[in-house]
């Protein structure tokens, strides 16, 4: 189905040529403006998801002695769970990675800190090649404690659900949403002529990713361990093709898998059709391509996290040989939904983070395109500063990591709220209202990118209620 | 094949009578039994293998159990009442736990949901996949709060959902068209505290697993109510008083959820799309919605199923399974009718169709785990998350049914790479390369008989037709016939080369493939 789905987009084409012609220049040049993407050289985002809403609040640590003590207190219970860790607790201020910011001025006697499971960002950031953007999550438009209170200001839709916020963060739409950013962005790409074929722009090593999907891009899977999935039974039927009955049983087989002959109107089936298609096709070329590909020197951890960024710069590796320029790219992990057992669970699941993306910065220079290859994190929302016992519960705006040599690294960008109740961007038990919207996060990644603003518009619905400058991480 | 026989006669009425009557096959019996082996154990742990032992359990009732719409229907709830085993779970440490509230699911799969909420709330398998398992009322001096995660779940997943439904399923709009939200965070907080004081059935509340009565594990919560909120408790315009005991304020929780004007179509839709059609149109969800309101459900035969009451699984299962909609040639061949096959399902149809040999899971090491895209990327109570395998609502994009708006909840599962993987994962069940590959009882586990279709191999059509029969159910193109046939005409029956090579085989295992990866099989219409 993968060609006719080209042909219908041929078809698209020049009907919007026929459409120019007779709505006249404005049309033309407007369908001129959609297509001015910049893809010069390569350019690459990673996106990092953290299934479940990392905690932010066990994450970003007020560092100066008072506003410790405030968190402290509050999560005084939590705090002693962590006392049972293993040599000690890594929350203890002695033991905190203090963060010393270019722009440490912008908080005044504020200062900020990572735990020592995220050491190797830590190192990024202070050689300027990471930074935090903080408190960030899904807004329709600004957004203070008392207009949320009061209702009196548009907010997105089923706040503090796993499923609809992770769709709003790669959306800005609740469940059901048809297209993500890293999509959309791929689409503006693609059709300034970026990649000879959509099929391995949008990639990721688990399944059909909602922030991959655009009009024209869906995601391509990468196995975990290198080559894409091959039908065993055809590689048996190859063996087999010296005689002509057996070359013709392999082509058959080859065609039946590829349901190049079925015929049907039901859509599902077609859909079905169309995904035999493609798997054969893109799998075959995945794995040309992938025969070229020279083994990387970088390790990385053997984590899920790991395996999943390791597929992905393997992928990087062979970009030439996929003839693309832009790409865009989702790993993911869970367990970060930590209502119970957050002191035994975060820990490792931070270590899991830091040495996944810090190995990932080092294969990216290992390719000499550290400076092309932008990671991000993401996560459903951030948690409540409230704990429930032995964890915490669903919150809104949460702190994340920038990471590349393209990075206005070595600072913190937003405005971490402070660790106590009843502020100005506290919903209630210290669920954070964002400071930043997801897609003010969004906007300087896809200008790097080489967006337009009219590309970025179409991707960013919301962005254009924004008024404040935009931020210069990257 | 002796099932489709066995029906044949009977009228579909009394089919499903006699499906609602059949004993309930379980599994804790079979768990219990299988720890109790002395190699379960290695020191003080379970073995990674008796950690499997739910999963075996699930399998061999599926394949082999008489009561196979029970069975179908408790693997319909438990992919909405979703706990998940996986490894790398807490519960993946506690297989009785899992294995009793399986049998909460078969043993109440006919009978009320009413009762399906109850046990569920009371299992320590939900208690500790959603984390209230010695939850405890807020504590104001340290500003500690109840945890919200059962709280949330329940309402979102297991009973109402996130927006005003109308009794056909259509959200209902506010005078913007906005849909309305069916409760805000305070609904959540205020439900919060019913779901504290519960622990497992020992003396103390912080009950240490060591040196607990194992029975505990794979029995009704206990509740506390030291531990309890005492505070009155407000959630969808329901207030319970302060004071309210665990009990009390949790089975009013859970008749307010029940109550809920919601829950008969938003149910009433998942179970359709379980069993029949992935976008069913209102009508049917409203006749659907209806049985399980009213309780009951006339069949066919004009006999009544169903007992009268609100939640009554057997008038609902036969909505969805009777319907017009579900039966009628002008419903089913709309272009935008039918499902995909659950992949689990699939792989079960087949055991089931060429009565696999001998069904020893614990012999057959890819069906421990078959949720990995290289298998089945779905396994039986293996969920990454409470969110399932898959989401009523989602629309597959770049597709030609998500262009037409359709929610296609398996769609999720088809890609790249899961196509590739399911190919190869029944590859090897159904070529028998177990017979082959491995050695011991490893070798004849889930070997296939086709000692029906051997004989047809030298007739390729007469093949087809007949697969058509056990895999299709006449559904099968002349697009699909024609391309296994040719291929089959392809493969000599003899090996000029290996006197000894059986080409039937061959033959009959080639066109059951094929059949299985065709989107004429894949799709159920």
């Amino acid at each position: 189905m993968r060609p006719n789905r080209r042909a219908f987009l041929a078809g698209a084409g020049a009907s919007a040529i026929g459409a120019a012609s007779l709505g006249g220049v404005g049309a033309a040049l407007n369908s001129f403006q959609a297509h001015a993407a910049d893809v010069s050289g390569y350019k690459a985002l990673v996106c990092v998801f953290l299934l479940g809403g990392l905690d932010n609040h066990d994450t970003l640590f007020p560092y100066d002695q008072s506003s410790y003590d405030e968190l402290a207190n509050i999560r005084a219970s939590l705090f002693a769970q962590y006392s049972g860790m293993a040599g000690g607790s890594t929350r203890d201020r002695g033991r905190l990675l203090k963060l010393n910011p270019d722009n440490a001025a912008a908080f005044g006697s504020r200062e900020f800190a990572l735990p020592e499971e995220l050491s190797g960002i830590h190192g990024l950031f202070e050689q300027g090649d990471a930074a935090v953007v903080a408190n960030v999550g899904p807004l329709i438009q600004p957004l203070t404690a008392t207009e949320f209170e009061n209702e009196s200001v548009p907010t997105p839709a089923r706040l503090f659900s796993h499923n609809d916020q992770q769709s709003t963060w790669m959306s800005s739409a609740p469940e059901g949403a048809q297209f993500g950013w890293g999509g959309r962005f791929a689409d503006a790409a693609l059709a300034s002529g970026a990649n000879t074929t959509p099929d391995f722009t949008t990639i990721t090593a688990l399944g059909n990713e909602l922030f991959l999907t655009g009009e024209d891009v869906i995601p391509y899977q990468v196995g975990f361990g290198g080559e894409a999935a091959m039908l065993d039974l055809l590689e048996f039927f190859d063996g087999n093709r010296s005689t002509p009955e057996g070359e013709q049983a392999y082509q058959l087989l080859r065609a039946h898998f590829e349901s190049s002959s079925f015929t049907s109107s039901n859509l599902i089936e077609r859909d079905i059709a169309a995904a035999n298609a493609a798997s054969l096709s893109t799998n075959a070329s995945y794995n040309e391509a992938l025969a070229n590909a020279i083994p990387l020197a970088t390790p990385f951890p053997d984590t899920f996290l790991g395996v999943q960024l390791s597929a992905i710069a393997r992928t990087i590796s062979i970009r030439n040989s996929l003839f693309v320029s832009r790409q865009v790219f989702f790993v993911a992990i869970g367990g970060f939904d930590t209502h119970s057992a957050q002191a035994t669970d975060i820990p490792t699941l931070q270590q899991e983070i830091d040495g996944g993306v810090t190995a990932f910065f080092q294969a990216m220079q290992e390719l000499g395109v550290a400076s092309d290859v932008t990671l991000f994190t993401a996560s459903d929302f951030g948690r409540t500063l409230a704990i429930n016992g032995d964890g915490t519960d669903h919150g809104w705006g949460a702190h994340h990591f920038v990471v590349g040599e393209a990075v206005q690294g070595k600072n913190i960008y937003g405005d971490p709220p402070p660790s106590n109740f009843g502020h100005a961007q506290d919903a209630g038990g210290g669920r954070l209202i964002p400071g930043v919207s997801v897609e003010q996060f969004a906007e300087p990644l896809g200008r790097w990118f080489g967006l337009t603003d009219a590309e970025l518009a179409v991707a960013l619905p919301n962005l254009s209620n924004f008024t404040a400058p935009s931020l210069t991480f990257v | 094949m002796a099932d489709i026989n066995a029906t044949v006669g009977s009228s579909a009425s009394e089919w499903i009578r006699d499906e609602f009557a059949k004993p309930a096959t379980l599994n804790l019996d079979f768990v219990l039994s299988e720890l109790s082996e002395p190699d379960a154990r290695e020191g003080d742990d379970i073995t990674f293998e008796a950690k499997q032992t739910p999963t075996f359990s699930f399998w061999i009732n599926a394949i082999e159990a008489d009561d196979q719409l029970r069975q179908r229907t408790a693997f319909a709830l438990s992919q909405i009442l979703v706990i998940s085993h996986v490894e790398g779970n807490l519960l993946f440490e506690f297989p009785s736990t899992v294995a009793h509230y399986q049998d909460i699911l078969v043993s109440n799969a006919f009978g009320n949901y009413r009762d399906i909420l109850d046990e569920v709330t009371y299992s320590p398998a939900m208690a500790f996949y959603l984390t209230y398992f010695q939850n405890q009322k807020a504590d104001p001096d340290s500003g500690q709060m109840p945890d919200e995660n059962y709280a949330r779940e329940i309402m979102q997943l297991f009973t109402i959902g996130l927006v005003e439904l109308q009794p056909n399923g259509e959200p209902v709009t506010d005078a913007s068209g906005q849909a309305i939200e069916t409760y805000d965070n305070d609904d959540v907080t205020g439900l919060a505290r019913v779901f504290t004081g519960l622990s497992l059935d020992s003396d103390e509340f912080f009950v240490d697993f060591r040196f607990i009565d194992p029975a505990a594990l794979y029995s009704r919560l206990k509740t506390f109510p030291e531990f309890h909120s005492e505070q009155s408790k407000t959630f969808l315009d329901t207030t319970i008083p302060a004071g309210t005991g665990p009990e009390e304020s949790i089975d009013t929780a859970l008749d307010t959820l029940f109550n809920h004007p919601n829950l008969p179509p938003f149910l009433a839709r998942q179970l359709i799309q379980r069993f029949v059609t992935s976008d069913p149109n209102s009508d049917y969800v409203d006749r659907v919605a209806t049985a399980f309101a009213t309780g009951s459900y006339q069949l066919p035969d004009e006999s009544v199923v169903g007992e009268g009451v609100r939640g009554d699984m057997q008038a609902t299962i036969a909505a969805v399974l009777f319907d017009e909609e579900a039966r009628s040639d002008a419903a089913t061949s709309a272009n935008d009718f039918g499902k995909v096959r659950e992949p689990v399902i699939r792989f079960v149809h087949w055991a089931r169709a060429f009565n696999a040999g001998t069904v020893t899971p614990e012999n057959t090491f890819s069906l421990w785990n078959t949720s990995q895209p290289q298998a089945l990327a779905q396994g039986p109570y293996k969920s990454p998350s409470v969110f399932n395998f898959y989401r009523p609502g989602y629309i597959a994009p770049g597709t030609e049914s998500g262009a037409a708006g359709l929610t296609v909840p398996e769609l999720q599962l088809v890609n790249a790479s899961t196509v590739a993987g399911y190919a190869n994962f029944m590859t090897f069940f159904v070529f028998a390369l177990a017979a082959q590959f491995e050695e011991g009882a490893k070798a004849t586990s889930f070997i296939p008989d086709y000692s029906a279709e051997i004989p047809l191999a030298d007739d390729p059509a007469a093949l087809v037709d007949h697969l058509d029969t056990m895999l299709t159910f006449g559904a099968m193109t002349d697009a699909t016939k024609t391309s296994i046939i040719e291929t089959l005409e392809n493969i000599p029956l003899e090996n000029p080369d290996d006197p000894d090579a059986d080409n039937r085989f061959l033959r009959v295992g080639l066109a059951v493939l094929m059949t299985m990866t065709a989107p004429d099989y894949v799709v159920q219409r």
